[in-house]
């Protein structure tokens, strides 16, 4: 009896909790190392400046694109961060808002092709990441120069492919592949028969902590993977170099988006504002060399040569059509789980 | 004794005794062992000992709500899996009607059915007719997976306790409340402790129907723990598994004590 | 005499329940499953346009989704086995032994029972990883050369799930053990019988509806299991609960989710109604 009443009353307390005043916002990260760089450049600063609190969700593109479709009726994010395109499949659906550039008050400094979309609900592009190949520059004697490298038979057992159905860094490394082999948008084989023919001498992980484990555990010399991690690899000591391939690298651009339908629209603008700013900018490119899209990120030179500076040097990447990758996707993603399951 | 147990099957189910217990508690041994590594690595054997993974995650925001959520969300479970479930075992245990063999093995079947299979449905369903997951489909969620337990123990308990004191009672001139709250709520009660500590502890620990069920910024601490194991293992993980541990453990001897010592009282009546 | 409605509106909300979070969801899934969505990826919560068979037929006709139906029931069978022989001898342990013992026993098996899964299989990520415990342990006995690890192999998975599963199977077993008269036991010996001849003879046979129970229970939960083969397992190795939620939270294909669930479903309860009646029989 008294085990009932005890419990009733926590219950009770627990119900009326108290709700503070604070305003709230829903936004989603990446996890890791990004996300705690994350927070301290942009979530903490913000919360303090404007007295909310911000509640982050660890969620890749391709698992947040599909909350916000499943929650299209009553979305439970405010703010949406994608990589690879994602944010325009998400624009289409109507799954995110448009902002203008007088809402903005970074506008002026950033690089056009950075705020090109964002009356149409492209949010702006706020780093560039370099899909690539990573190498142990310890283990492997002959740096690689091309995507066909990954075949060289002294790799053997020492090659990460990453899941192109759940990250879309891997579908960016699957797509160059691809392209190395011969193949194009529509005809993703040669890719897939790139990719099965790695697979027996290959590890196939899904998230990016994973690389840091095999890398670190010596079983993995070369990896398909972003520009970025490589520094993070070599912050953490291992001696990791990135390459850009002789067919090319991808470009993969990481975007900040307004979702579409939520009551507290002027704080979410306030926030994407608040993440493109020079310094946040600068940060990133510092603390995981993600390249900048601010004008006003003055980097020193030694950080500069590591990050893809300035929209020339954006070009000569490898960009897919955004809504291409949001229409084929799902067949790539279907064939994709055939050719790796054993 | 004629034919007694033979050597060599004593010292060989000894053996496969520890071996088995060995082999049941291994996992948990290392979540404990490697939480109090001094790498950032998760590893074991632990590489230096220190508590600093502790201090990270009690001190940490994402585990605390985490946490947090998990215990107010098993608290109204618990509640509310009583307040359901008493009633139901009472009158599938204490009436005879047509039909109540097999309402009972339906109130019971959630034990053995899929949990996946109610998380899925609950959410297709409160997406289509309502606005999605939410904190009540959670509740409704863990509701329907602890039913059962409260249902089980409080008719075991029913069971066995005495018809006919409800019977004197109400020839005695009790109306329906007072049968109820002085006979047949305190023959429930050691049924219905041991039914609130199933409930609260699978509450606690469900990680496949909170899985489907959950909404942006309600994450259960089973659910963060899954989430940073994907995303940043490090020792803090092990840190906050040891913990949830660490509460079951003491649950089971707090709820050992309670009902031996209620046994004690009860067996003077 | 107590009033006829009474039981009713005891039971009342608990019905209430039942309905709300089992038989119309359940309703909702097989409704779901038979319709189609006009174009992968599109709106949530499965669509009610075309209608058919066409989701049970994609499942059956494919072999990438035979194939993952196939992993799954040859998998759980596996664990089903190796649960039973060890859950067997410490069952029949834990039925003999002293108070005491028994009290220790079972509350070493409950707690593993009482911890949530995630962290469980946590500890087997940290075991069966390259350069964990196992591979530790190899290399100091000599039994491997180099790092290995068992995690996204099928190994790994059986590994994980039978710890997971044991105390179901133990403790099913243990109940009917102790049921079993220890004089039927004494009997068998002061006629001859040895200490295996009496487990041949005497307990197996009798405790075999338990041993059943056990496995059906065992198997059951295992198909449906969720997160111990997916941390395990990995993508290379989809198993049924994966492939349905990577369904509902990847490509959105409700309807196709909802079509596998429900074939999940009936061939949980083509192992679990025998498993009922089994327990019924034996006055359970």
């Amino acid at each position: 009896m008294r085990t009932l009443l005890l419990c009733g009353m926590a219950a009770a307390v627990a119900f009326s909790t108290p709700t503070l005043a604070q305003q709230e916002l829903v936004i989603n990260s990446f996890g890791g190392s990004y996300e705690k760089l994350h927070r301290k450049l942009v979530i903490t600063p913000f919360e303090k400046k404007y007295n909310v609190k911000v509640k982050v969700v660890t969620a890749y593109s391709s698992a947040t694109l599909a909350q916000l479709r499943a929650q299209r009726t009553n979305p439970q994010y405010d703010v949406a961060h994608f990589s690879g395109g994602l944010e325009a499949v998400a624009a289409k659906e109507k799954l995110l808002g448009p902002i203008k550039p007088s809402e903005l008050t970074n506008y002026k400094d950033m690089y056009p092709f950075a705020v090109a979309g964002i009356e149409q609900g492209r949010g702006p592009v706020y780093s560039v990441a370099v899909i690539g190949l990573l190498y142990n520059t310890k283990s492997v004697k002959k740096p690689p120069t091309s995507w066909q490298d990954l075949k060289r038979p002294d790799l053997r057992g020492r090659i990460l492919i990453t899941d192109a159905a759940s990250n879309t860094y891997g579908m960016l490394g699957m797509l160059m592949m691809n392209r190395a082999a011969g193949g194009t948008m529509d005809n993703i084989g040669p890719g897939l028969a790139f990719v099965k023919g790695l697979l027996p001498h290959a590890t196939l992980i899904s998230k990016s902590p994973e690389i840091q484990q095999n890398f670190a555990q010596g079983n993995a010399w070369i990896a398909a993977y972003a520009q970025d991690y490589a520094f993070t690899l070599t912050k953490a000591g291992l001696p990791v170099k990135f390459i850009v391939p002789k067919e090319g690298a991808a470009f993969a651009p990481i975007t900040i988006n307004l979702v579409a339908g939520r009551k507290n629209r002027d704080l979410a603008v306030k926030f994407i504002d608040f993440s493109i700013r020079a310094e946040a900018s600068r940060g990133w490119a510092i603390g995981l060399r993600y390249s900048p899209t601010n004008k006003a990120a003055k980097l020193p030179a030694d950080v500069a040569s590591q990050v893809v500076y300035g929209p020339a040097a954006v070009k000569k990447l490898v960009a897919f059509d955004a809504l291409k990758i949001g229409k084929e996707r799902p067949k790539w993603n279907e064939a994709w789980k055939r050719a790796i399951a054993k | 004794m004629v034919g007694g147990i033979p050597l060599v099957a004593r010292f060989g189910g000894a053996l496969l005794l520890v071996l088995v217990l060995v082999f049941m508690l291994v996992p948990l041994a290392v979540v404990v062992g490697s939480s109090v590594s001094a790498s950032e690595f998760l590893v074991f054997p632990p590489r230096g000992v220190s508590l600093r993974w502790y201090e990270a995650v009690l001190s940490s925001d994402k585990y605390l709500s985490a946490g947090w959520t998990s215990i107010q969300l098993a608290l109204v479970v618990t509640v509310a899996s009583l307040a359901v479930g008493t009633p139901a075992a009472i009158a599938l245990y204490r009436f005879r009607f047509p039909g109540s063999e097999a309402l009972g093995s339906l109130f019971l079947s959630p034990l053995v059915l899929p949990t996946l299979i109610f998380g899925i449905g609950m959410l297709m369903l409160f997406s289509r007719y309502g606005s999605g997951p939410s904190f009540f489909a959670l509740v409704l969620g863990h509701l329907v997976i602890t039913l059962p337990y409260v249902v089980r123990t409080v008719g075991a308990v029913l069971h066995g306790a005495d018809r006919h004191a409800e019977e004197a009672a109400r020839t005695m001139g009790a109306n329906l409340w007072q049968r109820y709250w002085f006979v047949v709520l305190p023959q429930c009660r050691e049924g219905m402790a041991a039914g609130a500590f199933f409930a609260f502890n699978i509450s606690f620990d469900d990680a496949v129907v909170a899985l489907f069920l959950r909404a942006p910024g309600i994450d259960t601490l089973p659910l963060r723990i899954y989430s940073e194991l994907e995303f940043s293992p490090d020792p803090s993980i092990a840190a906050a598994s040891t913990v949830m541990i660490f509460i079951t453990v003491a649950m089971i001897f707090v709820i050992e004590r309670i009902l031996g010592v209620r046994r004690l009282a009860g067996s003077g009546r | 005499m107590s009033s006829r409605s009474e039981p009713f509106w005891l039971l009342l909300p608990g019905l209430l329940v039942l309905i709300l979070a089992f038989f119309w969801p359940v309703g909702e899934l097989l409704v779901t499953s038979f319709f189609t969505a006009p174009q992968a990826g599109a709106p949530p919560a499965g669509t009610r346009a075309s209608a058919g068979l066409a989701n049970y037929a994609k499942f059956f006709a494919d072999s990438y989704y035979l194939g993952v139906a196939e992993r799954t029931f040859r998998l759980s069978a596996i664990t089903t086995f190796f649960t039973f022989l060890l859950g067997f001898p410490l069952a029949y342990i834990m039925a003999r032994a002293g108070p005491r013992l028994r009290f220790w026993l079972i509350v070493l098996t409950v707690v593993p029972l009482m911890t949530s899964v995630v962290v469980r299989t946590f500890g087997w990520l940290v075991i069966l990883g390259r350069g964990g415990l196992l591979s530790k342990v190899l290399e100091w006995t000599g039994l491997s050369a180099s790092p290995i690890g068992l995690m996204h192999t099928e190994t790994g998975i059986v590994v994980a799930m039978v710890q997971v599963l044991l105390p179901f199977m133990a403790l099913t077993i243990m109940g009917v053990i102790a049921g079993i008269d220890p004089k039927v036991e004494e009997a068998a010996r002061t006629m001859g019988a040895g200490f295996f001849g009496v487990m041949r003879t005497v307990i197996v046979p009798l405790s075999l509806p338990g041993i059943v129970a056990g496995s059906l229970l065992t198997f059951a939960l295992s198909i449906s299991s969720f997160i111990t083969p997916t941390l395990v397992g990995g993508v290379r190795l989809p198993m049924m609960a994966g492939g349905i939620f990577s369904h509902i939270t990847g490509s959105l294909d409700w309807n196709f989710a909802a079509a596998m669930s429900m074939l999940l479903l009936l061939a949980t309860l083509a192992v679990i109604v025998p498993y009922a009646m089994l327990l019924k029989r034996r006055g359970a």
